[in-house]
């Protein structure tokens, strides 16, 4: 039972972890179906610079902000200058997107150097909490109350506010709003920044989660972040929920039981999402075939 | 063989040849020839991935895996067996046709998709053999990895040179006959307008499937030659980089072209090679690749066609410039 619930845990918070760079990717790909391969360097730069940040000052606050901030900053970059070019051109984002990961992921390694780097918890989350005998970590505990929030706030952004009811509308139809006269580049340039913000953001959080970080990381993790959005559905938030959700709770179990086949199981899932249900579990838009 | 030289500047083709064939005889320090073979390899690999992203119009990610499956096939029958000729046959031809099956069977399941899924799919299944070659130490020794010994015709750096200029130019040609053939002519249709080469009834996913298998072979056959010029494998023979490799290899040389691919290859290894060299001496060489990096973007969104397309739209102009000449002249 202990290690049940101890499994469990982990597996929530590694899920909602994921969901932070899952919701971006979904979203920018829902609205103008480009699929950013950069999208785990935005990740990798909020790992190493909240790392640093948190190192300097000494406060996790100021930490995660700074890390929000660059990972925004360098997520404007990449919309203005590598994506706008070649928009509307599949082959050609892909190639590119992939040209900008290995320039993020590899300034990395020239600012902080190619070693791992280590990382300390802040002192207000260190330790654990006790029930009966379970023990049980405060820092995923925090993580997955900020996942959830955020999660939160993310529906309520795209279900009771202006901006997300056009986002909404965007993802469903986009040559429709474009022509009631919403600027929908202007509202790419929003949500990819808001997707680039979780993502430094999922960094950040990370660092202290998993106590080293590398700059390889960026892309284990973006491949993970991509087999949730197709397990998910393309454009689904919630698909993309349920789906950090189910692949975060079976790895953890996996790598308690089986750590061999943890990414094994993954391709399985996703491969039996392709061949059974191509539009993923709760996406209607955006089919894979 | 008319066929083959229909377009190609023939005489240059040969030339080249010519040149490398003397070459040795001119220059034959090692870290030269080490380099030559190299490119030589490597320009195998990217004419295979050129036979999907040029002439197809397929983004593989995962190419990778083949060419580790052919590295890792030579290397552990090597390893298992005596360095002798027909072993390393054995080995190339187990790579081959291992290859072949996975990329058939990838090509099978995932070629009906959009091509982002499909650039992530192979992307995915790729690091998973980079997984399982670090996880079955028994095997492959992990990340460690492990020498062998090769036959001594592989060991002499001026023969095995000439084996990898062979192979290099019998794979050109090959290649070349393929894109050439009836089978290549669809598969540019498809790169073009995959729509209306199903509508004049073309079953894309045929031809899809035989372009992946074809570049599979390739590339296994360049993983092998690799494995063999270093007398050791590991893992690295899977990551990521080796796909970024071939990408940047035939983007910078020119997607569409094979002699483009070989340029590329040329291009990138010598700028490797001159650039580590310069790190001994400034260190902020050290991450050359982020130099590359940037290479490949500014070519991407300013040289979209390469240094071939380049080379092309010159003397294409260059051509018509005279050609107007002349007809001015005749008119006058």
């Amino acid at each position: 039972m202990e290690v049940f619930i101890n499994l469990l845990v982990n597996g929530v918070s590694t899920g909602l972890l994921i969901f932070l760079l899952a919701a971006g990717l979904t979203l920018i790909f829902g609205l103008m179906s480009v699929l950013n391969f950069a999208h785990g360097g935005l990740f990798v730069w909020g790992a190493f610079s909240g790392a640093w940040i948190f190192k300097e000052t000494n406060s996790f606050l100021l930490a995660i902000a700074g890390a929000i901030a660059i990972g925004m900053a360098l997520g404007w970059v990449l919309e203005r200058f590598l994506i706008r070019p070649v928009y509307g051109n599949h082959v050609r984002q892909l190639l590119i997107t992939l040209g900008g990961m290995l320039v993020l992921s590899e300034s990395i390694k020239i600012l902080w150097g190619p070693n791992p780097i280590r990382v300390n918890l802040p002192g207000w989350l260190e330790g654990s909490y006790q029930f009966d005998g379970i023990i049980i970590i405060k820092y995923r505990v925090f993580v997955i109350v900020v996942g959830l929030l955020l999660y939160l706030a993310l529906w309520l952004l795209l279900s009771r506010t202006q901006i997300g009811l056009m986002i909404r509308a965007g993802v469903l139809d986009k040559e429709m709003v474009q022509a009631l006269g919403i600027n929908v580049k202007g509202l790419f340039t929003f949500v990819f920044l808001l997707g680039a913000a979780l993502a430094a953001l999922g960094g950040a959080l990370l660092a202290p989660y998993s106590g080293v970080v590398f700059a390889e990381m960026g892309m284990q993790y973006a491949i993970l972040a991509f087999i949730v959005v197709i397990i998910g559905g393309m454009g689904s938030l919630q698909g993309s929920a349920l789906a950090s959700l189910i692949v975060g709770v079976a790895g953890a179990f996996m790598a308690y039981y089986m750590p061999d086949l943890s990414l094994a199981l993954n391709m399985l899932l996703l491969a039996i999402v392709l061949l059974v249900k191509p539009t993923g579990l709760l996406g209607e838009k955006g089919s894979a075939v | 063989m008319r066929g083959v030289f229909h377009k190609v500047p023939l005489y240059w083709g040969l030339a080249i040849l010519l040149f490398m064939l003397l070459f040795p005889f001119v220059n034959d320090t090692r870290s030269t020839l080490i380099l030559l073979t190299q490119i030589f390899i490597f320009a195998i690999f990217a004419m295979s991935f050129d036979i999907l992203l040029g002439y197809t119009g397929i983004v593989s990610f995962g190419h990778c895996m083949f060419f580790g499956i052919g590295a890792y096939s030579t290397a552990l029958i090597f390893n298992k067996l005596d360095a002798t000729l027909p072993n390393f046959l054995l080995g190339l031809g187990i790579g081959i046709l291992l290859s072949a099956l996975v990329s058939y069977i990838i090509g099978l399941l995932s070629l009906r998709l959009k091509s982002h899924f499909y650039a992530m799919l192979t992307l995915a299944v790729s690091q998973l053999f980079l997984v399982l070659a670090e996880k079955w130490r028994g095997l492959t020794h992990g990340g460690d990895g492990f020498t062998f010994s090769v036959p001594d015709i592989f060991k002499d750096r001026t023969s095995f040179y000439y084996i990898t200029l062979f192979s290099v130019a019998a794979v050109f040609i090959l290649l070349k006959l393929f894109t050439e053939s009836s089978t290549g002519k669809v598969l540019k249709a498809i790169s073009q307008n995959e729509y209306r080469a199903e509508a004049l009834g073309y079953k894309s996913l045929h031809y899809k499937l035989i372009a992946s298998v074809t570049a599979g072979v390739a590339a296994s056959f360049s993983g092998a030659l690799y494995a063999v010029s270093l007398r050791f494998i590991n893992t690295n023979v899977f990551s990521i980089e080796v796909t970024l490799d071939a990408l940047l290899m035939t983007m910078i040389g020119g997607i569409g072209t094979l002699a483009g691919a070989i340029a590329g290859a040329g291009i990138i290894e010598f700028l490797r090679h001159y650039l580590s060299e310069l790190a001994m001496t400034y260190p902020i060489f050290e991450r050359w690749t982020i130099i590359l990096g940037f290479l490949y973007i500014v070519v991407l969104l300013g040289f979209p066609s390469g240094l071939a397309g380049f080379i092309k739209k010159f003397t294409l102009k260059k051509r018509r410039k005279e050609k107007r000449k002349r007809e001015v002249e005749r008119a006058a």
